[in-house]
Order: C-alpha cells, then structure tokens, then sequence
C-alpha cells in the first residue's frame, strides 16, 4: 500500500536546527540555578552585564539599519539609484560621504545599509565611503561631542574633518585599488523576485519585510560575537592604561587607536569617555574619536559577517591606518 | 540553520529586548533615554519574526503543491549567536556594574573645567546631592562650596585595598562606558558593610583631600549612614 511505504520515511527523525534549539532551550531551563552559580564570579558578572548592555544598546540601531536596507531593496529601483549616483567614481565618492550626514545612527546601522547600496549597483567605493562615513559625520554624533568638549568647539571641527578625510581616502583607495572578488558574491547580490518597479505593493511590502528580517538574521549573530569580544577586551584591559599615558604623545596617539578598537564604543557615546581622561592631550582624544567609528572588533565581526572575509581582513587595517592618519592631520592643523 | 528556527529566534530576541524594555530592566545596561530605541527595536524584532511565521504557515500548503524546496538559502552559521543576549536576558539577568567595576577600572574625574563655576549649595541642614556633583565640587570647585555643609549621598560600599569608597558608575550610553566616581569613607564602621551594599551617607567633606595625589577622590566623614535598597536607576549620567 502506499501509505505503509510512506509512512516509515517520514517518521525518519531528522535532526534540523530547530530540535537542536528547542533542546538547547529545555537544557537552559533545566540548568538555570546552576548557569546563574556559574555567573556569579565578579569578572563573569561584569563581563556579562557589558555584553547584554552592548547588545541592548547596537540592536535598535541595526534593526533600523536593516529597516532602511529593506526600503531600498524594496521601494528605490535600482535605475533610480543609478540616475542619482554621479557617473566618475570619484564624484560619487565624494556624494557619499556627505549624504552619512542623513543617517543618525551609530555604525551598527550603516553597515546592511552599504551592503543593500552594493546590492542595488551603487559603485562599492561610493558604498563604503557611507559606511565609514554614516556613523562619524551625522549631527547627533557632532552635537554630543560638541557637548562632551565644551568650549572647544574645534575639537566638532577636528572630528568632521577627520572623520570625513577617512571616509573619502578609503573610498579613493577602493576605486583605485580594491577588486571586487574580496567581497562575498552574497553580499552584491540582487534580491531574489525583486520587482523592479513594476510590482504591485503587497509584494512591495514582502519584499521589505523579507529583506530585512535576512539581513538582522545575518548580521545579528555577528554583532552578538562583536559585542562578546568587546565584553571580555574591556574587562581584560587595565584601566591603568590610562594613566601612564599622560606626557607621552606619540604613545597616546598609538594606544588610544588600538583602545578605540578594542573597546567598541557606540559613537554617540565615545566623545564622553573621551572627554573623561583628563590627563591626555587632545590630539590622542582626537585620534579615539576618528578611529572608532570607522573600525572596532564589533564593526570588524559585522564587516566580515556581511562582506566577507577575505574583505574584512585586508578593509580593517588599511581603515585603522588611514583613521589615525587622517585623524592625526587633522588634529595638527586644527587643535 | 532553518527559516523557521531564525524566526523563533528573532521572537524571542524581540521578546527579552521588550520584557527588559517594559520592567525597568534595561536600567541595568543602558542609559534612562534609550527606552524607546529598546522598546521600537524589540517589537520590529518581534514582528519581522511573526510576520515571516504567518507567511510560512499561509504559503506552506501551496508550496508543498508545488514541489518547491525552501532551502535555497542558507545563511551563515552565525545567526546561533543571537541565542547569547537571549539566554543572558532571559536565564542569566546579569546585574548592574557594582564594585568590580570600580576596582578594574580606575577611577576618572568628571570631565570639568578647572573654570567651571558653581552655584552655591542650596540652604539646609542636610543637602542631598549626586555623587558627579559632590566629585566635582570637591575637586575642581575654588569657592569651597562643600566646605562645612552636611551632604547627603547615595552609592554602594566599594572595599579597595584599606579604603572604603562609596561608589556610583557614570555611563552616558551604555555600561560599556562606565566609569566610577568615588569617595572614601572615613569615620563611623564603614568597613562593616559588604561590598555592593547600597548606602545613604550623610556627611562632609576633608577639605583638600581631593588632589591628584588621591586621583580626585575626597575623604568623606560620616555622620550616618543607614543600608537602602538598590535605586532603580543605578547610575547616574
């Protein structure tokens, strides 16, 4: 009979991930007095409080980063974003830097947001140039240092334009010499049924919703691991640190960069921390704000987790050298 | 990882950022403005994964017709993170910061101008005052505003070395920006109180114990001190 030769394939027990998360989920509970002992080391406690806290506080900005990144996909045709987008490469370079200024968020939400830009036909230059850009040149970022340095209003200055040279050397050095095969075929690809302006709005809306909920699917694990790294970097980093900086301008410049990577601090709120040491000169403060936003371990698990590897690993240093640069220029001239 | 695993995942993401968003939890990691980011990104969360399960569930039965194999795409391994904030939230709750934060990290002055100008203390036996304010005055203020008032401060017991501090974290976003401000408790059994203790202290200032020397940390003689509940918002910004 048919059924009886059905039946025993489809009673076949199938490990897929969803049994391995629910007995991942009924482990958890059944271990929870245990799991709660376990945490109650004072580094272990601290260390999670920062991790939850870093994830609290990037989600909301990369839900509304994949929110924009499914807009696009969704409602902006890809010829539109062509008319829009200047023709030379360096022109289109320079338009993306400023059009950062229009997304007030901090640099967990422009990172789907360049990839769907990639996706969409936009030069990857003219993209990357956003991604660097968005999170360091946008008001909110330039007001709260404005406010974390008050009355000295040529530290904003000094920050825009530093921020801003990073963005825009980056771009150049893409169009010159970056190729295109570093970035993961995934991450340029159009969406799957994408209706280019011809589709009816119900499938609009689908399609919004879908690239979306793909995009913080994918780029929500790796800014989980972002934020793990950072948790166990800023409670293994010495505080003294600090301290045994002031007078020494050359290693300030240097251990503050390495510091603005490692510690992972949103952009909204690193002018602050910043501002605090008041031992440093204002040059290392400088090269702290300008190398944070462009590169950090969490924005380095984002990149490598939208991108690639092979982009992320030869993007991240290249972006960490060309941010102290152009942050330490800056600095010399204006400060 | 299957479709329908990522969207049970991203309701239960959406779910720990709303249940922390809505009791008052999230005062624990981040700072009292970010409530509403917390409580409109938990319910995108939630919605992009229930509106994906509705599909599911309403376009299954067609694609089963169809013959059509949904598992043209697979993402990265990576989503299984997102489980971490789940667990951490919904099993592990971590604490706020308390006083191995303030023993890791080292204590920073308040970023103020050596100029700043204070207005005089408000009139009073006793003064109630943040901990941010209290440093600073003792510290940077040359009119000597602290100098013989009775001031009231809320923090917990720190024991570092022989000192005991009170302390209270400063973060302007999140807790990964905290910072310690401090004073050390002299006088009375300070030293009786476990660390983390939650205290309300009334007091005065050692005039001219807040120097670099002491990396700004005043000595502070108690008049009283009584053990109080955690606030409910247990930093100050």
């Amino acid at each position: 009979m048919q059924t009886a030769t059905e039946a025993p394939k489809r009673r076949r027990v199938r490990i897929t991930s969803l049994e391995v998360l629910c007995l991942v989920l009924v482990l958890a509970i059944l271990a929870q007095s245990r799991l709660v002992s376990v945490f109650d080391v004072p580094a272990l406690r601290t260390g999670s409080t920062v991790f939850v806290a870093i994830c609290v506080q990037a989600l909301p900005f990369l839900v509304l980063g994949v929110l924009i990144s499914g807009a696009i996909a969704a409602f902006v045709p890809a010829r539109v974003l062509r008319k829009v987008m200047p023709r030379g490469q360096a022109a289109a370079v320079g338009i993306a830097g400023l059009a950062g200024v229009a997304l007030p968020g901090c640099e967990c939400a422009s990172v789907p947001v360049a990839r769907r830009l990639m996706g969409q036909g936009v030069a990857p230059a003219a993209a990357l140039t956003f991604l660097l850009a968005a999170p360091a040149v946008n008001p909110v970022v330039l007001v709260a240092t404005a406010v974390a340095f008050p009355g000295k209003p040529e530290m904003v200055l000094a920050r825009f334009l530093g921020s801003f040279a990073t963005a825009v050397v980056m771009g150049l050095l893409w169009a010159r010499w970056g190729k295109l095969e570093w970035i993961v075929e995934r991450a340029l690809r159009r969406l799957p049924g994408e209706t280019d302006g011809s589709g009816r709005w119900a499938g609009r809306w689908r399609t919004f919703a879908e690239t979306a909920r793909t995009d913080l699917v994918e780029s929500g694990g790796f800014l989980v691991l972002g934020a793990l790294i950072a948790a166990t970097l800023n409670v293994l980093v010495p505080g003294r640190w600090f301290d045994l900086l002031a007078g020494h301008l050359v290693l300030g410049v240097l251990v503050m960069a390495v510091l603005a990577v490692v510690l992972a601090l949103c952009s909204e709120a690193d002018a602050f921390v910043a501002a605090s040491l008041t031992a440093l000169p204002l040059l290392p403060k400088l090269v702290f704000l300008v190398v944070g936003p462009a590169i950090d371990v969490k924005l380095f698990a984002l990149h490598a987790g939208t991108f690639g590897r092979s982009f992320a690993v030869r993007f991240a240093p290249v972006t960490f050298v060309v941010a102290a640069i152009c942050a330490v220029v800056a600095g010399t001239v204006i400060l | 990882m299957r479709r329908e695993t990522q969207n049970i995942l991203l309701v239960l993401l959406g779910g720990a950022l709303l249940k922390i968003g809505i009791n008052g939890d999230y005062l624990r990691y981040v700072k009292p403005s970010q409530q509403p980011w917390l409580l409109a990104g938990g319910a995108v969360i939630l919605a992009l994964g229930l509106f994906a399960i509705v599909r599911d569930l309403v376009t299954a039965r067609a694609r089963r017709v169809a013959g059509d194999e949904h598992g043209h795409h697979h993402p990265a391994r990576s989503a299984w993170l997102l489980m971490l904030p789940v667990l951490a939230v919904f099993l592990v709750a971590p604490p706020a910061l308390g006083s191995d934060s303030v023993i890791r990290t080292d204590t920073r002055a308040p970023a103020t101008q050596a100029s700043a100008s204070f207005p005089p203390l408000p009139p009073g036996n006793v003064v109630p005052l943040t901990m941010t304010d209290f440093v600073s005055r003792a510290g940077w203020d040359g009119t000597g505003s602290l100098n013989g008032r009775t001031v009231e401060l809320t923090g917990f017991v720190t024991h570092n070395g022989n000192s005991v501090l009170l302390a209270r974290m400063v973060i302007t976003c999140c807790a990964a920006d905290a910072f310690p401000v401090t004073v050390r408790l002299t006088g009375l059994r300070a030293a009786a109180y476990p660390n983390d203790t939650w205290l309300e202290v009334t007091g005065q200032v050692v005039p001219g114990t807040a120097t670099r020397a002491t990396n700004y940390t005043a000595d502070f003689t108690l008049a009283s001190a009584h053990p109080v509940p955690a606030p409910k918002d247990p930093y100050e910004s």
